[in-house]
């Protein structure tokens, strides 16, 4: 029987530097975005210089990926001058697309760099097909939507619109619509919407009225651990890992993954999972069945418990964070394999974080290569035996009983 | 001359505002628009637009929610239903309306208002080309920047000038959330109810927070009054002023739009001294409400302060 293969969407990784970037996309990713040194939202995420971006652009496109900039702020008076310019620079660096919340950065991309792609950002919380339509009238390609969409509206908007449609599938998320959220403007001078944000949503309140001459009265209760539970509006992360076939038979277009300020250990992980997860379901629909150990991977770097979202439904409380975290594995990625010898079974790994004689620890590389090792034994670069490596990026080799290739990583549980 | 345009929470009410001076009335139906102090029924709403042509006067309906499928779907028929009633103006905050508008050969002029997300001059004016014919300051613009916006503006645009400021919307029922997790059900979480949360070492502040129809909303810690700096708003052109009665009292709210309409008026014949403003200002402070506070939001800040 002949095999039905479906329309592959894109996976979209974070790309906080050009090493994550070539990561990202030697994990699986068909597409990575990234930040310039202006208009982003992660002022503090690593930001590509236009050098560096056209070098990261060549990179994907020789593999046949993708790279997208991200330029969302919401631009104030005194923000504007040069984008124009700043747009032409990432148009001719070689850059795909850029992700656009503000329509005057949108008018400057369109108007003053013509050719210059350009998707509509989450931050301007797209929540219907005839706002899919407007801004396709304005020559966008895509759009990004906002987290609050569910799995039906996505099938009901590529009913009514055509545009390339980008929705979150993995990831950190803001509690309230984003963009729409000046919290960290009012509490913390930080402006949200220009790469400030705070993140004061997660911080605990005081909840309370004043039925009497503007006396407090506390309205607080208790969490089923006993204590005090102040008012809190953290969400707990996202993860659609098990409900890909819905995201690509809803018509998706492009599955993102959140993270630019998001380690190496995470971008490799998540890219990896997502990319063979959506691989495995394109090339045969009818066969797909979810691997558990792609849940247990993006578990290994997850910081929060994760959830759907809006996909199914408005989140209850079981969607933020309340009351004592439950407490996660949490895994440490500890190196990089920079050879491995068939004949000795020696692999020699650079450091990242300490690791040593009797840890468990576990390679895994591009299209999901795994492979667990207890390390039996330990030398330094002098072939000294030792015990620990606690050097960053100190060169050491060890037993490994299992081919692992150059470029794997390593990663270890902390205990 | 100087537009004064006020919320509304009743027919009633709408008298009053028009006698204390307001020239425009702005209000709507929860289901299509956002934080208003009353859902307003079709009839209602007819109602008070006969009252205010009656008296020469102008009516805005908000239809500046942030709609999804469901709800986008209505909005053609409801666009409909504000032309044939003549409405002069509809404040909209979702592309998806400005589409449909076109779409539909709507000709209902619009205000842009898209909350805190308008910043700038360029964007005011990529407004303007797609017929917005005014547009609502983002109310973290301080003054500072209003100066050179307000030169670059194609098109009048809508400040604050008394009220409470949004701060944040979710799209998720959050007091909800919070009471079932600890199993002390909120009886009430609309408006009405009155609740506020406090940051955390910060147990003065007083953040207004409630649930409705387009989900969660916090506001400022205190409301805005521009009443003593109103001179230098008006000296910049920036002359449409929104008084919002959100958390005013119902009854006394004409009273604090009556002191502005003073203001206007001593602002327009070139009188006003600054004694007057502070004595009119005495007037807003005196019918404040006890739990809220008054001051001039992000006018005076530094645009430097936020980073």
């Amino acid at each position: 029987m002949q095999n039905i293969k479906v329309k592959h969407p894109e996976v979209l990784a974070p790309a906080g530097t050009p090493e994550k970037l070539r990561i990202a996309i030697d994990y699986g990713a068909d597409a990575v975005y990234i930040g310039g040194d202006a208009y982003g939202l992660r002022s503090r995420a690593g930001n590509f210089s236009f050098e560096e971006m056209a070098a990261g652009a060549q990179y994907a496109h020789e593999r046949g990926a993708k790279v997208y900039v991200a330029a969302n702020i919401v631009a104030h008076e005194q923000n504007l001058a040069g984008a124009g310019e700043f747009y032409r620079h990432v148009r001719d660096a070689g850059v795909d697309a850029v992700i656009v919340s503000d329509p005057s950065l949108i008018e400057a991309a369109i108007t003053e760099a013509p050719g210059l792609k350009v998707h509509l950002s989450t931050q301007a919380s797209a929540t219907n097909y005839e706002t899919l339509n407007f801004w396709k009238n304005e020559g966008l390609e895509r759009v990004v939507l906002a987290r609050e969409v569910g799995i039906d509206e996505i099938k009901e908007m590529r009913q009514h619109t055509d545009i390339q449609i980008e929705a979150f599938v993995h990831g950190a998320m803001c509690i309230g619509y984003s963009g729409r959220c000046v919290l960290s403007n009012h509490l913390s001078l930080r402006d949200a919407n220009r790469g400030g944000c705070a993140q004061n949503c997660r911080w605990k309140y005081d909840l309370f009225d004043m039925p009497e001459n503007g006396q407090k009265r506390e309205l607080m209760g208790h969490g089923p651990d006993g204590k005090l539970e102040k008012f809190s509006m953290s969400a707990v992360d996202m993860s659609m890992i098990e409900h890909i076939p819905d995201l690509v038979e809803a018509g998706v277009d492009s599955l993102k993954i959140e993270g630019r300020m998001k380690t190496i250990h995470y971008v490799s992980t998540v890219a990896n999972v997502y990319s063979t997860a959506v691989r495995s379901y394109c090339n045969d629909p009818e066969h797909y069945q979810l691997d558990p150990a792609w849940v247990d991977e993006l578990w290994k770097v997850a910081q929060r418990e994760l959830s759907t979202g809006f996909y199914y439904g408005v989140p209850d409380e079981n969607f933020q964070l309340f009351g004592k975290r439950r407490r996660m594995p949490h895994y440490a990625f500890v190196g990089q394999v920079l050879d491995y010898n068939d004949e000795t079974h020696q692999v020699t790994v650079q450091q990242r974080n300490n690791f040593g004689v009797g840890d468990a620890i576990e390679f895994y590389g591009p299209q999901f290569a795994h492979h667990a090792q207890t390390v039996k034994d330990l030398f330094d670069d002098e072939d000294q035996a030792i015990e620990r490596a606690p050097h960053a990026m100190q060169v050491v080799h060890f037993t490994c009983d299992q081919p692992v290739k150059k470029g794997d990583f390593v990663r270890a549980q902390e205990v | 001359m100087t537009e004064l345009v006020t919320t509304v929470s009743s027919l009633q009410q709408a008298e009053a505002l028009l006698s204390a001076g307001a020239d425009r009335l702005y209000l709507g139906e929860d289901y299509f628009g956002l934080r208003l102090p009353h859902s307003f029924s079709r009839e209602e709403l007819s109602d008070v637009v006969s009252l205010a042509h009656a008296k020469g006067k102008q009516v805005t309906v908000a239809v500046n929610a942030i709609f999804h499928n469901d709800r986008i779907k209505k909005v053609g028929e409801y666009l409909a239903f504000l032309q044939e009633i003549a409405v002069d103006e509809i404040a909209v905050g979702d592309p998806g309306v400005i589409y449909l508008l076109q779409q539909l050969q709507i000709t209902i002029p619009y205000i842009y208002d898209a909350a805190d997300l308008v910043t700038s001059s360029r964007q005011i004016n990529f407004w303007a080309k797609h017929q917005a014919h005014a547009a609502v300051l983002a109310r973290e613009i301080p003054y500072e920047e209003m100066v050179p916006l307000s030169q670059a503006v194609n098109i009048p645009v809508e400040v604050l000038v008394y009220g409470a400021t949004a701060i944040h919307q979710s799209g998720r029922p959050l007091l909800n959330n919070y009471s079932n997790f600890v199993q002390e059900h909120l009886e009430e979480t609309d408006r009405e109810r009155g609740l506020f949360i406090a940051a955390p070492h910060h147990p003065e502040t007083h953040y207004s927070i409630y649930e409705d129809v387009n989900g969660t909303h916090i506001f400022a810690n205190n409301d805005v009054d521009l009443m003593t700096v109103l001179p230098k708003l008006w000296q910049l052109g920036l002359q449409r002023w929104k008084l919002d009665g959100l958390y005013a009292d119902e009854t006394t709210f004409p009273k604090i739009v009556e002191a502005f309409n003073q203001a206007r008026q001593l602002l327009d014949q070139q009188t006003a001294s600054n004694e007057e403003l502070a004595t009119l200002d005495q007037v807003v402070q005196q019918y404040q409400p006890d739990e809220r506070g008054l001051d001039l939001g992000f006018f005076d800040l530094d645009p430097d302060e936020v980073k």
